[in-house]
């Protein structure tokens, strides 16, 4: 039997999955004491079964979202290697931040050698302050990490109990400004997210469940629970990737949808491309930091059923802040759950309640209540309607780099408007008639979050490049840098080694027999001519373990009585 | 206006090269790309990307005579490199962005008027397709483009060599010392568009002070005076220090700088073949200009920051060229145009043309209409030799978008004539640009073809 939870903010939900079917299910409220929380969601779903069953538990957690978002963590220092670019004036964070000479091209070859009287400057005056966690970035480390690993090697020497995160190892994809802030919040998170993972560990253990705990990540790949300490970013955003997974899982397999995911003060929205959830193009942004954590393409719009509602001068205006609960449910002003309940479309809350509301705003304009909460869900099912357009706008707008994508662009609609969450049920048909699209609501709807994390599948990723001129090879993911060995080196050897990669890291994770099909998701090689001679190639490879869920959910089994 | 952003398509073609070890090949933007992304700046709130799209044939046919037709001298790669340029165009119309970069792959500043083939890793021009775009889409008339390129901007003179409301501008390394030969001060455009082609040949081996004295103290005054509706850059980094084909020693400071005083609307780029050592870096510095950024800490690795020594001799000599090509300007509308180009009906020049990559030799005999009240129509009697088989002739025929009812008539005249002519010509092509109707006749097959741009709303 597989287990799926998610730990959001305000719920968490668990279902209990046994051979594809929902064997049970349930929603508590998240409280202060996680393994409490966690021990109530566990017990409540496997009442009268046998926890030598579970196989599986899988976690999903906005745990990270909300420390960052709150500004919880640890104060980190920073030391920068930028070299020549972009002004340095831009690499300012709310943290004190060094900048020191070195510097690295695009080819891993040294610019500007490393200043170590200024690593020890910046050292001294980080632990001085306070500091006892540093993270250590240059621009271009992850094509030749040398000035990360000495600026490393020369404070450990000094501060050997200063704590550092290098670039390289958390971030090797291009673009040196996200790596800086994905290093800056793997090193302020990594204790408090250890603290997550032991109380869930306890949790399990107090249970006597002992299968695999993995933990969902934004890109709706799982992870070892234990090994998902030293990437604790990558769990941010997993609740939007939860749900879109549980609606993958829930949904006839090959249709293009959107996700619809409404609560109380946001709406999440995440395409489903041909049966396969859509990759954001660039890593998640956190707290208005573009990061490199990757993610599926999810949109949060800031309107929910608890959005207040006011009318300004003739004009109805649904604002994107909440002030307590609807009015029909004892809240103090008027929302779009309100309108629902006078048009009834939810049965939440007290109708009377909720007319009065809507009179209250139209009453000065002379409008009846019904027609209020027809104008009010309007302005919803259009503010939403028109981001979902807008996201397939940027799909289709999305650059491309070679002759044959320009060519094969083409133009997607959705099919499906699929809700879950809470307040999806009355909007779901009203967008889905505006978009042109069958509507659906799945059956589970409310916790298809946690069907989603059931049901994820670990994934991994091994990203390679190689210059065979100067004989160097990287693996993007692992931070790690080598000679290559064989000459000459090719295509086919690259793909090889990467697939070896792939499997040493699956090893590495413990999810060896498990990966399922390799895919090549890029293959990429260039020669090098100089004065008209072929000097050298540069190969990108990247392989992955199949994305996407371990198997649907059947539609029968028990139902969840809402 | 201004604090608008600037757009960007970056389309490098990483899957398109003239032949394998051609400087046109897959690599030549892949440390731009490297350095643009680490760099982060497509992050930036003030920079937006946009995915390129193709430009139609009639785009281009509205420009060029394709020979035999436009699907016989482009790729795919050249419909988008051109349609990158026209989409960043229309953006800047609509009112999304204030200014753009086509990092676009293949180049095309090469590419004149008729085109047998590829000349000078040219096939269309991208820029003269932007201009006949825009004035047909939007309704604009006057564009200044000024050329960066260490070449000499051939093709793009040669198509706007007439047109009075297009002012070009070219500085680049004597023609005398490198590819393809011309850009000379003594060509200043035709009598119908007398000083609205300037160029300034440099002798080899100046740097950023001499360009930027040209960029002060002529291109400057002459686009402000000029006042253009839309300003274009053919941004071409072949003059950097330390670029394979041409010996002058600019800097990527130098082309930033250079870009945030000529404040183009477009940068378009052409040539540039330092790709490891100058490419990366000029290109960032271009794009950070046009975004108003700061550039002043991109830095290319090799040889800076000595700063390179202009031989005041010859400093000397680009100075009193600047001087004359001023006063060329200044008195452009005083000079007695009969006693340059004589007096007649017509004004007609004949020219060689080169295909260095398809190796395509071309005569051509140019006739303008020397018209009144409008710039005249053109006709081009174009052979082309191969160097086997027969020469290949063909007859052109272009009406300019601001002609007169009588020029258009003749030019018709013109067209039908060729046609009918038993022996010669084997396609007989028509570009009407007054009323946006392209005509193409294959006399083997005795048949024409027609192509109309879109109507009003479409
Ligand atoms: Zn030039
Ligand atoms: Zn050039
Ligand atoms: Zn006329």
């Amino acid at each position: 039997m597989y287990i799926g939870v998610d730990v959001g903010g305000t719920c968490t939900d668990a279902v209990l999955l046994e051979q594809g079917l929902v064997r049970a299910s349930a929603k508590v409220p998240t409280r202060d004491d996680l393994l409490a929380t966690l021990l109530e969601a566990l017990d409540m779903i496997l009442r009268g079964v046998s926890a030598e069953t579970v196989e599986r538990v899988v976690f999903s957690t906005t745990m990270i979202t909300n420390l960052i978002a709150g500004k919880k963590y640890d104060p980190v220092g920073m030391i920068l290697m930028p070299g020549p670019g972009l002004s340095h004036q831009r690499y300012r964070y709310p943290t004190d931040v060094y900048i020191i000479n070195g510097a690295i091209d695009y080819r891993g070859r040294e610019v500007i050698p490393l200043n170590l009287r200024q690593v020890d400057d910046a050292a001294h005056a980080l632990a001085g302050k306070g500091y006892h966690k540093i993270a250590v970035v240059g621009k271009f480390s992850s094509r030749n990490n040398r000035h990360e690993k000495e600026v490393e090697a020369r404070m450990r020497w000094n501060y050997p109990n200063m704590h550092q995160e290098l670039g390289h190892r958390v971030a090797g994809q291009l673009n040196f400004p996200r790596r800086v802030v994905t290093t800056y919040l793997t090193c302020a998170t990594r204790e408090k997210y250890e603290f997550f993972v032991r109380s869930v560990q306890q949790a399990l253990q107090q249970r006597g469940i002992g299968g695999n705990v993995f933990i969902l990540k934004a890109d709706g790949g799982t992870l070892p629970l234990e090994s998902s300490l030293e990437v604790p970013v990558e769990t941010i955003f997993s609740g939007p990737a939860a749900s879109t997974l549980g609606v993958q899982a829930l949904t006839p397999p090959g249709e293009t949808s959107v996700v619809v995911d409404i609560g109380g003060t946001t709406t999440d929205l995440a395409l489903i491309l041909s049966g396969q959830p859509l990759l954001a193009s660039r890593g998640a942004t956190v707290d208005d930091m573009p990061t490199h954590v990757r993610a599926l393409a999810v949109k949060s719009v800031p309107v929910g059923g608890d959005s207040v509602v006011e009318r300004v001068g003739k004009e109805i205006i649904v604002y994107s802040e909440r002030l307590g609960l609807p009015y029909c449910l004892g809240g103090p002003l008027p929302t779009p759950t309100d309108a629902l309940r006078v048009l009834g479309l939810t049965r939440l809350g007290d109708v009377e309640k909720a007319r009065e509301a809507m009179d209250t705003i139209g009453a000065p304009l002379g409008l009846p209540a019904g027609e209020v909460a027809g104008r009010v869900t309007s302005l919803v099912v259009e503010t939403i309607a028109r981001e979902i357009e807008g996201m397939f706008f940027r799909w289709e707008q999305e650059p491309a780099y070679r002759v044959w994508e320009v060519l094969q662009k083409k133009k997607v609609r959705p099919q499906t408007v699929v809700g879950v969450g809470g307040g999806a049920a009355g909007f779901v048909s009203q967008i889905a008639a505006r978009l042109g699209c069958d509507p659906v609501i799945p059956p589970y709807a409310p916790v298809a979050n946690a069907i989603g994390a059931a049901v994820a599948r670990p994934t991994l990723q091994v990203t390679l490049h190689a210059d065979t001129e100067q004989g160097v090879y990287s693996i993007q993911e692992e931070g790690y840098q080598a000679r290559l060995e064989e000459h000459p080196f090719g295509e086919d050897k690259a793909l090889e080694l990467a697939k070896n990669w792939l499997a040493k890291r699956a090893a590495r994770y413990g999810l060896d027999g498990d990966l399922g099909r390799v895919e090549v998701t890029r293959r990429d090689v260039f020669n090098m001519v100089r004065d008209w001679v072929t000097v050298g190639r540069l190969i990108d490879i990247t392989v992955q373990t199949e994305r996407g869920i371990l198997h649907y959910v059947n539609r029968g089994g028990t139902g969840f009585e809402e | 206006m201004r604090n608008k952003r600037t757009g960007l398509i970056f389309f490098p073609a990483f899957d398109w090269a003239i032949s394998p070890t051609h400087p046109e090949r897959e690599e030549r933007l892949l440390y731009t790309r490297d350095q643009i992304f680490e760099e982060g700046v497509l992050d930036l709130p003030s920079i937006i990307e946009y995915a390129p799209r193709l430009v139609t044939t009639h785009d281009i046919a509205r420009v060029h005579f394709c020979v035999p037709r436009v699907q016989s001298q482009v790729t795919e790669a050249h419909l988008i490199a051109a349609g990158s340029a026209t989409l960043l165009g229309d953006s800047i119309f609509n009112g999304e962005i204030k200014n753009g970069f086509a990092l676009v792959r293949p180049p095309g500043h090469h590419a004149m008027r008729v085109v047998h083939g590829n000349r000078g890793f040219c096939n269309i021009n991208n820029e003269a397709i932007l201009v006949e775009y825009l004035r047909r889409r939007h309704g604009i008339r006057r564009v200044a483009i000024v050329d960066s390129d260490v070449h000499h901007g051939d093709g793009t003179q040669d198509i706007f060599y007439h047109d009075p409301d297009v002012l070009f501008i070219s500085f680049h390394q004597d023609g005398r010392t490198i590819y393809p030969g011309t850009g000379f001060t003594t060509e200043l455009g035709g009598p119908g568009a007398y000083a609205r082609t300037l160029n300034i040949p440099l002798p080899p081996g100046l740097g950023d002070e001499t360009f930027h004295y040209v960029v002060d103290n002529l291109v400057l005054p002459v686009v402000k005076d000029f006042q253009p509706e839309f300003i274009i850059n053919s941004a071409g980094q072949d003059n950097h220090f330390t670029d394979p084909l041409g010996s002058m020693r600019f800097t990527a400071r130098g082309y930033a700088e250079f870009t945030r005083k000529l404040n183009p609307h477009l940068a378009v780029l052409e040539g540039g073949y330092a790709i490891e050592t100058a490419l990366p870096y000029v290109n960032l510095a271009i794009l950070l200009a046009l975004a108003g950024q700061d550039y002043s800490y991109v830095r290319e690795p090799e040889n800076w920051p000595s700063q390179f020594q202009d031989s005041p001799e010859r400093v000397a000599r680009v100075q009193r060229m600047v001087e004359q090509l001023l006063s060329v300007w200044e008195t452009r509308d005083q000079v007695d145009l009969e006693k340059i180009f004589g007096a007649g009906t017509f004004y007609q020049r004949r020219k060689q043309i080169y295909y260095d990559t398809d190796y395509i030799e071309e005569e051509q005999q140019e006739k303008v209409r020397l018209c009144p009240s409008c710039p005249g129509y053109i006709t081009i009697d174009s052979r082309a030799d191969r160097g086997y088989g027969r020469p290949l002739r063909v007859f052109c025929v272009s009406v300019p978008f601001s002609a007169c009812a009588a020029c258009q008539g003749e030019a018709y005249e013109a067209y039908e004539q060729a046609k009918e002519k038993m022996s010669h010509f084997a396609y007989v092509y028509m570009q009407d640009k007054s009323t946006d109707t392209c005509l193409a006749f294959e006399r083997e097959k005795g048949q024409e073809w027609v192509s109309e741009g879109p109507k009003a709303g479409e």
